[in-house]
């Protein structure tokens, strides 16, 4: 037995974020734990990598020697150093392993993890998914006993879980214990020895929910007046002066009620792209392309567009929720009362009149997007908008998406895989430097079916 | 086995690191002691390090934005508290600073941070010389996140743009939207860059081995 929870309990009267939790993680074991977004996921995992910063009841035993290596679903919290070769190493370093063998050590944990770049290579050009695979490489080099993982695939393209699914079955092989904290726990069926789902505070043996179908036609009224164009680019190279990221043969549009999903693995320059629409400076060089008839530049559009970045917990500064979404509206001159509607539409109500600061990393996502979303703006750019979102409230983000779109709403979103494609009219695929554009097909109709069931 | 021609090599740079570093400190510490008829001699060498800097892909906008924010927040003060006679005094202030940062900002751009905790463990304990490179390397980090916060508040309609801030009514608006989430960012980064390392061995050994990229 590697660790043990025993009858262990989080929080106090009736306000549990997790009860009565038994748990034993044994050698080359690979435990999944799925729940619904805020549910206490990643509280369990800290628990067992010891790294649990709240009071909490009952036992938690851990077998000496055992090393816990933990990866955390926002990869740069963890990172000590600038560059990816000393970031690996800085566990060798603190156990004193000879340079040379270090440096063997090093280079081997990142082809594991697929990372196959210099060493000096400045982690800050790292995209948030390739820092995730560092972060993995940082604690395989501690040769750990128990690897835990927040959310992988929500951070890692399609191509980033084949060779994790490689690795992890071969550190199973080798007798070393796994815990995965995931929404997708399918994209790991086949290496899951003990499922567990979280539901009302308590962990109970096998699947959460089973995942909706995204690949439903799509079926809904088209905005009628999609004449208007709100973003026009001409032909271009995206990237810095060194290096390109990529390039587009053709000219790219943006109409009114269009959805357009940029799709591409990790690092490929999605966000740059989305930066560069958004007037934010995205270190990449300056592109001819029209955002709402001007040049894009920071806070010339007010409430005509929104950009929600990766990691938007960053932007929360307010109290409670509720006065976090009626910030934007109070600036713009907009009703206050849409707040309180965008919270009824995505069922955040509950959350209202908490800080925002205390909820997990998935509701903190779900309160940013609806801070963009409630000033209803002509154009929102959404940098991977489904991470950290389990299937219930994925769902209640592509309605509301649905929702702005039939108002006449441009929206372009990221995604490091071809699962929410169905949502977007046009894809632009970044494939080996080239961006390439192709058209979805679907069904208008009058009755408006989204497409998506709802869950139970 | 490394060869005798790389050790002395990297004694080498470490000895360079401990020179830039007493450099960098005896220049900061003069840029506030120096007399004033001197400061022109200090002012030719921060432009050095400036052109070196930039040289080695700095940027200076970042210094820039910062002394024109501190310039003008300095000379209201002294507009408001000593009247216009003392506006002067005020930037002389203000140029003080500025020669006291710029030898920070050089030695960050051209010393990889790591190293400069191993040339810091010569006179202090590990521990130590790990938490002053740490905070070094959380610099470029948090200068980035400040850009990128300031950037969301504006899209959400923050009265932060330069423009908004030539009414000091907006002040606190850059306080409260911009300085608080970085704040807090900065606290919750600290602790779990604190337990991220606890998690990898930190300190489990009094002399650790320092990586170089090969």
């Amino acid at each position: 037995m590697l660790i043990e929870l025993h009858n262990v309990d989080i929080g106090y009267d009736d306000n549990y974020l997790l009860r009565n939790v038994n748990l034993q993680i044994e050698t080359g074991h690979c435990h999944c734990i799925s729940g619904a977004t805020g549910c206490g996921k990643s509280s369990l995992l800290q628990l067992l990598a010891g790294t649990f910063e709240h009071s909490y009841q009952g036992q938690v035993k851990v077998k000496p020697n055992c090393i816990v290596g933990l990866v955390c679903q926002d990869p740069n919290v963890q990172i000590i150093r600038q560059t990816i070769g000393a970031e690996v190493a800085f566990a060798l370093e603190n156990l004193a392993v000879p340079l040379v063998e270090m440096q063997q050590q090093v280079r081997h944990s990142l082809q594991l993890v697929g990372l196959d770049l210099a060493l000096n290579t400045p982690i800050s050009h790292l995209s948030l998914g390739q820092k995730y695979r560092l972060m993995i490489a940082a604690q395989l080099v501690c040769h750990p006993s128990v690897l835990l993982l927040d959310e992988p695939w929500a951070q890692l393209d399609d191509q980033g879980v084949t060779e994790l699914l490689g690795l992890l079955s071969g550190l199973l092989q080798r007798n070393i214990a796994v815990v995965i904290v995931e929404h997708n726990y399918q994209a790991f069926s086949s290496l899951i020895t003990h499922a567990w789902h979280i539901d009302q505070a308590q962990l109970f043996c096998g699947d959460y929910l089973v995942k909706q179908s995204k690949g439903v036609a799509r079926q809904r009224p088209c905005y009628q007046d999609s004449a208007a164009i709100y973003i026009e680019t001409a032909a271009f190279e995206l990237g810095f002066e060194s290096s390109i990221l990529f390039a587009c043969q053709q000219p790219l549009t943006l109409q009114a009620g269009q959805v357009i999903a940029v799709v591409g693995s990790n690092g490929c320059g999605k966000t740059s792209l989305l930066k560069l629409l958004a007037g934010f400076d995205p270190q990449v060089k300056k592109l001819s392309v029209q955002v709402l008839q001007k040049l894009p530049e920071l806070g010339v559009y007010g409430a005509n567009l929104g950009f929600l970045t990766q990691r938007p917990s960053r932007q929360l500064f307010e109290t409670t929720v509720l006065k976090e979404l009626q910030f934007s509206l109070s600036r713009f001159d907009l009703p206050l009362s849409y707040a309180s509607n965008i919270l009824i539409e995505l069922d955040l109500v509950a959350l209202s009149e908490l800080s925002p600061h205390k909820l997990s990393y998935g509701q903190q996502h779900l309160i940013a997007l609806a801070c963009l979303a409630c000033i209803n703006p002509k154009v929102l750019l959404l940098d991977d908008p489904f991470a950290g979102l389990d299937d219930y409230y994925s769902n209640k983000v592509i309605k509301l998406i649905e929702r702005l779109v039939q108002q006449g709403c441009g929206v372009i979103f990221s995604s490091h895989r071809d699962d929410d494609m169905n949502l977007a009219d046009t894809v632009w695929r970044i494939e080996q430097g080239l961006l390439t554009v192709e058209s979805q097909s679907f069904t208008s109709a009058n009755d408006w079916d989204h497409g998506y069931d709802d869950i139970a | 086995m490394m060869t005798l021609h790389k050790k002395l090599k990297h004694h080498y740079k470490n000895l360079l690191i401990a020179l830039a570093l007493v450099f960098v400190t005896v220049l900061s510490g003069l840029a506030f002691m120096a007399a004033d008829d001197s400061l022109m001699c200090l002012a030719i060498i921060n432009l050095l390090l400036i052109v070196h800097g930039i040289l080695n892909q700095g940027s200076i906008s970042g210094l820039l934005k910062f002394f024109s924010v501190q310039l003008v927040l300095t000379l209201v003060l002294y507009w408001l508290i000593h009247g216009e006679a003392k506006l002067l005094d005020g930037a002389l202030v203000v140029f003080r600073i500025m020669l006291a940062v710029i030898p920070g900002w050089w030695l960050t751009l051209v010393c990889e941070p790591q190293r400069i905790g191993e040339v810091l463990a010569w006179i202090m304990p590990h521990k130590w010389a790990f938490v002053v490179s740490a905070s070094i390397s959380l610099l470029p980090f948090m200068g980035r996140e400040v850009k990128e916060i300031y950037q969301i508040q504006i899209m959400r309609g923050a009265r932060i743009t330069p423009k908004h801030l030539r009414n000091p009514k907006n002040w606190s608006e850059l306080i409260y939207c911009v300085l608080l989430p970085t704040l807090i960012q900065l606290l919750k980064l600290s602790q779990q860059m604190a337990t991220s390392a606890t998690n990898r061995h930190f300190s489990q050994r009094t002399k650790p081995v320092y990586w170089r990229n090969p």
